[in-house]
């Protein structure tokens, strides 16, 4: 892997499945595991869903019966490589623009004993907008102006309950 | 991954805390103060800020009679760390699925 850069996460885990049995948990299974306190949502999540297939959604469905997207699915190369956009601003608002959403990657290579690698890299930090800058700035000094973007959004969250 | 990063993560996660914290960036406020802010009850509050205090996201200072709480600007760095610390917890869940296999 490339080094990695201040505005990527990368992950690796390594766990003991097939490239097939891990890809499918982790796509059409993710409700199984998904934390789920993670969600954009106004009302508690019941369930998010991965749509298996190229231009698939990514959403979850809250306890109110609202749908709310998070992503979409850009490469579907089943079991071995799956990216996905993910679509939550850095005020963890919904991005329509494709162009503007960070990008996750995750990919399934087989490894010895009959397991599986899995690398995620979490990318493209830097098209989430015009808070991109703040947000080099904030990876590299701190606070800054993502927590005062940050505050703009839940405060227009809180007014419209 | 320890305990104090699933703490952070956990606490992020959830619309009201994310809330408080939007509230806190402004100066720090008393309990009743938050609450009156927002359509929660008053204990609900007081149970978010615990977990938001655990977390190191916030601190609580006493000012006179009354407990003033407030921003930990150590705490959190970036979205970029966020995003660190939920896929760490994230795969960790995966990796728990996948291999007991009753999918």
């Amino acid at each position: 892997m490339t080094a990695t850069d201040s505005s990527t996460v990368q992950k690796t885990i390594t766990v003991e499945a097939t490239p097939e049995h891990a890809f499918e948990v982790f796509t059409a299974g993710i409700d199984s595991w998904w934390p789920r306190s993670h969600h954009i949502g106004k009302s508690p999540m019941k369930e998010t869903r991965i749509e298996c297939r190229a231009g698939g959604r990514c959403y979850s469905v809250h306890e109110d019966g609202a749908e709310g997207d998070w992503g979409k699915i850009l490469v579907w190369e089943p079991p071995l490589r799956f990216v996905m956009a993910w679509q939550i601003t850095h005020q963890w608002g919904y991005e329509p623009d494709l162009a503007k959403a960070s990008e996750v990657e995750v990919s399934f290579t087989p490894a010895e004993g009959g397991k599986t690698r899995v690398d995620l890299e979490h990318r493209y930090f830097e098209r989430m907008g015009p808070g991109a800058e703040e947000m080099r700035t904030a990876v590299n000094g701190g606070w800054g102006k993502l927590m005062e973007m940050f505050a703009a959004q839940a405060a227009a969250g809180s007014a419209t309950q | 991954m320890n305990s104090y990063q699933e703490l952070k993560l956990d606490a992020l996660g959830d619309l009201t805390r994310r809330g408080i914290l939007a509230q806190l960036l402004n100066g720090p406020l008393p309990v009743g103060e938050l609450a009156g802010r927002f359509p929660v009850s008053r204990p609900a509050i007081s149970q978010h800020l615990r977990i938001l205090k655990e977390a190191q996201l916030v601190t609580d200072v006493a000012a006179g009679t009354r407990r003033l709480y407030a921003i930990n600007r150590e705490g959190f760095n970036s979205l970029r760390e966020y995003f660190d610390q939920f896929w760490e917890t994230a795969l960790h869940e995966f990796k728990k699925k996948v291999e007991s296999r009753d999918v």
